[in-house]
């Protein structure tokens, strides 16, 4: 037991109450996109944590070496890059295919958008 | 309504069947019996650490000439199924700007992993057709985010050839040398490098670098037939 171990340790601890967080989020949350905001966010927080987690964890076992802390850093930048650009297309997918907000929500700027941008079309 | 539960009655039956048929299999034993032979033989008789591979590529590599040849007839299937004289992309929603930045950041390193993968299938786990299908998934990617996008065909098929044509010359390479179609020349008679590095394996880097340019070139060429629709002229 040294410090790179408990550190490891530690972090993969978040990183798994951040994934359960994130589960939550999606059983809770009351439209797509909360439940996209809730679940995408603290599941890359959570992948993060138990990813680096488990390389450094490694770096303090006996059976462990630097390589392992290679591998999860780039799979961890890898995921770090991918899963926002994943959310992003799919939310956008949901809106344009006409998935309603959540009743309660007040401003819809893009619809906003869209409407100006179309009318500005027809003139032209 | 009569039709699902006869169904589902059927799938019991056939569940049954089959779980009745397995519960005389004994599991955690040891039952090898040609396994324990490529577990004890194959670093010298391939060079190669990845078992797997090495009995996919060299101990029984007629199999996975015949995988090769599924894919390239399941690729000519479609594009004799879906063909049209004129074919053009019918999408009409560009990618957003989030979408096509990070594929174009993205799709350099997808191809640079799959490299990676056939590469080196005969020390980590992988080989060529895992490598073909990521560097076909970069250009799905490519596909999806650009409304405009296609891949190269004159040299996308020719490739596709070239590789599926080098696999079988190497194979014939060792009909000459050692007397048998896909003998291993380059380990059984040079002995080039030394096992577990990148340098060894005898032809199955070889092999793997054909198959992973071959599988993933089909596969893009599959993505291709598909996602185009025909323009009436």
């Amino acid at each position: 037991m040294n410090a790179f171990a408990i550190t490891g340790e530690i972090l993969v601890l978040i990183g798994t109450f951040f994934y359960m967080l994130s589960a939550l989020g999606l059983i809770r949350m009351p439209d797509v996109y909360n439940r996209m905001q809730t679940s995408t966010k603290s599941a890359t927080l959570g992948s993060l944590g138990v990813m680096i987690g488990v390389g450094i964890w490694a770096l303090g076992t006996d059976f462990g070496s630097v390589a392992w802390f290679t591998k999860t850093l780039v799979i961890a930048i890898f995921l770090l890059l991918t899963n926002p650009i994943s959310a992003h297309a799919l939310i956008r997918a949901a809106y344009r295919n006409g998935i309603p907000l959540w009743e309660g929500s007040v401003v819809d700027r893009y619809r906003e958008h869209m409407e100006a941008k179309k009318e500005e079309g027809d003139e032209e | 309504m009569m039709k699902r539960l006869l169904a589902i009655g059927l799938i019991l039956v056939i569940g049954y069947w089959l779980a009745n048929g397995l519960a005389g299999v004994p599991f955690g034993e040891d039952r090898m019996l040609v396994g324990q032979y490529y577990l004890d033989n194959v670093k010298q008789q391939t060079g190669a650490i990845n078992a797997v591979t090495a009995v996919v590529v060299n101990y029984r590599g007629f199999d996975t000439l015949g995988e090769v040849t599924v894919l390239f007839i399941a690729s000519t299937g479609v594009g004799a199924l879906l063909w049209r004289r004129k074919k053009e992309r019918t999408a009409e929603v560009e990618g957003s700007v989030v979408l096509t930045t990070g594929t174009k950041l993205l799709v350099p390193f997808v191809i640079l992993f799959g490299s990676y993968i056939f590469i080196h299938g005969h020390l980590t786990p992988g080989g060529g057709f895992p490598g073909g299908a990521t560097i076909a998934t970069a250009f799905l990617l490519l596909y999806m985010a650009f409304t405009a996008y296609e891949i190269p065909h004159k040299g996308f098929e020719k490739t596709e050839g070239v590789a599926g044509m080098s696999y079988v010359l190497v194979g014939l390479i060792g009909l000459a040398i050692g007397g048998y179609f896909l003998f291993d020349w380059i380990w059984q008679t040079w002995k080039i490098g030394t096992v577990g590095e990148l340098l060894s394996g005898g032809f199955i880097p070889v092999i793997y670098m054909l198959i992973g340019i071959k599988v993933g070139t089909e596969l893009s060429g599959i993505i291709d037939n598909m996602i185009k629709e025909g323009v009436s002229e």
